[in-house]
């Protein structure tokens, strides 16, 4: 015996929330989707709307507020666009050059170095020995004690450290057999984005302090790569295993060496993934804030800080933080358009199979 | 160039995948690497290109002795089972890459790819990306990326197997034909007996790493080396039958047969191919059954025998009747066969008891 299958029932409930046919939304399943996408709509773009007529209003209007909407609630000035861009039109320009540089530059070093680093790790195994690890520990630390206890000078401690972990290395270590695999290099490399940043602001600064590098974009760009190096090589390390390794062999049966399958064929395939960390890590180095309060001050200073100084001596201004904030969006948001075709398009269609 | 291998094994870790295989490919030859799926015919095939690391023994590609070199400078060229195409790259850049890489100026380039495309039926292709072709271009576009340089040595990773059947037997034809005209030593990996036994000059069979039989096919399967070799070869496969030989003689569920020597081997397996035997009325031929099915396949009949075996759970054989042959299910028949097609192994260790 088999069951017949149940009619069609006719209550309330089912006419609101069964659809009629396949393919369409019953109406009270629709009620309910809509109303939930509207409220969250209006949640993502009040903030930016707010931004936007707040840009246009006079202190008067932002203090006897709330007002809404301009032309009705308020007559909107150009006042604080004109303070910022025109009047002091160098102290605003200045920071965003500085951040321009700062951002694109150390996104394309980390994504670089990153991706090739994610690259080797989803290709080769490696399994370095733990405690080969433990001497390179030990080498540092004699280099530390030999020159801030004993005052040697620091290319000489450095090689004897060196020689420390080599000996070490090549004897005591190779009778140990624990060793380490990718998945641990690449969770070691994640770790370092685990701790507060606020950790290592510190000992940065006074690194940069002593070699006169404060305030510059070198230890900007420097620092925002560093930081922003785990986060591409644990993003491209995934991107890099969905491409069949078989397209590297061929490359490599055809003539290519480890470089020129890296750039001709993974690269290019891995163009959404590059896409995609690209703006998140061009994104986060834009918006940084921590590091930048602690490394420059003047000619490095970025935008974020300027944002900031705007609720420095005279209260909060409201207006100005508005036009600057504005004007930090608009970058990004062309960036992410223009990458957006990329990021959406799967390039791998075709490679293998049908 | 011919190709060596000598004593070649590999382990992944504990495991041992291929056990000290040695063989000799001649210069032009076409030999394929048949076995089931992980007997290490894949492996051999992977460390003669050079891209899995030998463990021991030697590979020899011509006069060079290449064990340790790198895949680029081996002159082999391979097509992958995948085909692994360059997406981004045309069917002309894909084709041309390993003459780009050989720093080949442009404009010669073009004019070997269009040579190579036109022996493949690509000429009208050659700006189209691997997305825009269908299964079997594709394998054209592999085939053509591998001969536009001209290698040592072709090596084929069950290149057929991800193509319907109609293409693979098409495939199959232009394969050999290709082959034959260039007249490159061709490595060519397959789990597909019919592709074995149509494309090969020589084939190596291997089980569990280890190499059963190498020989040309006609001879693989008249005189198959052992149990496995046997039963691997043939579609349908060689029937089998446990029984026991001892003084000379045969004996199965129901049956005994005296063979012409005196041997004894123990437990034993006789074999019979189903077009070398036959149903004919009981009480006559060597093996009483009764008919258990029989399918009309077209140009021929497949009879499956019942055996009357008591003791062990039901034996059955297949038969290869003529496409008239008709016959009641349970019908009580014998089976007879050419006693010089008859094979005989040693149950134990599967190798073939030679009468």
């Amino acid at each position: 015996m088999t069951a017949a299958a149940p009619n069609q029932p006719k209550g309330l409930y089912a006419k609101l929330f069964e659809p009629k046919r396949l393919g369409i939304m019953a109406p009270g399943t629709s009620v309910l989707v809509y109303a939930g996408l509207l409220f969250w709509t209006i949640v993502v773009l009040f903030p930016l709307y707010w931004l936007l007529v707040t840009s246009f209003k006079l202190p008067i209007d932002v203090n006897e507020g709330p007002r809404y909407l301009p032309f009705v609630d308020y007559e909107p000035s150009l006042h604080a666009w004109d303070y910022l861009l025109v009047e002091v039109g160098g102290d605003t320009f200045r920071p965003y050059v500085n951040s321009v540089i700062i951002a694109a530059i150390s996104t394309i070093l980390a994504v670089l170095a990153g991706s090739m680093a994610a690259y080797a790790l989803a290709r080769i195994t490696y399994k370095p020995r733990f405690a080969s690890i433990l001497s390179f520990v030990v080498g540092i630390i004699a280099v530390i004690v030999l020159t801030v206890v004993a005052g040697v000078p620091w290319w000489l401690s450095l090689i004897v450290g060196l020689a420390i972990f080599a000996l070490l290395a090549r004897t005591v270590a190779r009778r140990f057999r624990a060793r380490l695999g990718n998945g641990d290099i690449l969770f070691w490399m994640i770790s370092q984005r685990i701790l507060p940043p606020v950790i290592v602001a510190v000992p940065v600064y006074v690194m940069f302090q002593r070699i006169g590098l404060l305030d510059t974009h070198i230890a900007m760009i420097i620092t925002y790569a560093t930081v922003n190096l785990p986060i591409v090589v644990w993003l491209m390390h995934d991107f890099f295993l969905s491409i069949p390794r078989d397209l590297d062999e061929s490359a490599e049966m055809d003539g290519a060496t480890k470089f020129q399958i890296f750039f001709d064929i993974v690269l290019p395939l891995a163009k959404p993934g590059i896409a995609a960390t690209s703006l998140l890590v061009l994104v986060l180095a834009w918006n940084e804030y921590l590091l930048a309060l602690f490394l420059s001050s003047v000619d490095a200073q970025t935008m974020p800080l300027l944002v900031a100084a705007q609720n420095a001596t005279r209260g909060p201004q409201w207006w100005s933080m508005s036009v600057l904030i504005l004007l930090m969006i608009i970058p990004v948001v062309l960036i992410a358009l223009a990458l957006q075709r990329f990021i959406a398009k799967g390039l791998l269609v075709g490679a293998v199979k049908g | 160039m011919q190709v060596t291998l000598d004593k070649l094994s590999k382990s992944f870790g504990p495991v041992q995948v291929l056990h000290d295989l040695s063989m000799v490919v001649e210069e032009g030859e076409f030999l394929v690497l048949l076995g089931p799926s992980g007997c290490g015919k894949t492996t051999a095939l992977r460390m003669i290109a050079g891209l899995e690391e030998v463990t021991s023994g030697r590979v020899h590609i011509g006069d060079r002795d290449v064990t340790d070199i790198l895949p680029k400078y081996r002159d082999a060229a391979m097509v992958f089972q995948s085909y692994a195409l360059y997406p981004h790259k045309t069917v002309a850049e894909n084709i041309g890459y390993p003459l780009k890489l050989r720093k080949v100026p442009p404009p010669e380039r073009d004019k070997t790819v269009r040579e190579v495309a036109a022996q493949v039926q690509l000429e009208d292709y050659l700006t189209r990306y691997p997305r825009e072709l269908s299964g079997g271009q594709r394998q054209r576009v592999a085939l053509a990326r591998a001969i536009i340089r001209r290698p040592a040595v072709f090596l084929m990773d069950e290149p057929l197997s991800n193509l319907d059947a109609k293409l693979r037997v098409h495939m199959r034809a232009e394969l050999k034909h290709m082959q034959n005209t260039l007249g490159t030593t061709t490595i060519y990996v397959t789990h597909d007996q019919v592709e074995a036994m149509t494309l090969a000059h020589r084939v190596a069979i291997l089980n569990h790493g280890r190499l059963m039989q190498f020989d040309q096919p006609k001879t693989i399967y008249r005189d198959p080396a052992n149990l496995f070799v046997a039963s691997f070869i043939g579609s349908p496969p060689m029937n089998m039958v446990d029984g026991n030989l001892s003084n000379g003689e045969f004996t199965g569920p129901g049956f005994a047969h005296t063979l012409g020597k005196d041997l004894s081997v123990g437990p034993a397996v006789i074999g019979f191919r189903p077009e070398d035997c036959s149903v004919v009325a009981a009480g006559n031929g060597l093996i009483p059954a009764e008919i258990y099915s029989n399918e009309l396949i077209g140009d021929h009949t497949l009879v499956t025998c019942e055996l009357h075996d008591s003791s062990a759970a039901p034996h059955t054989v297949t038969v290869k009747m003529d496409k008239d042959f008709e016959a009641e299910m349970g019908a009580q028949i014998a089976i007879a066969i050419d006693p010089a097609h008859l094979y005989f192994f040693e149950r134990e260790s599967g190798n073939r008891v030679r009468v």
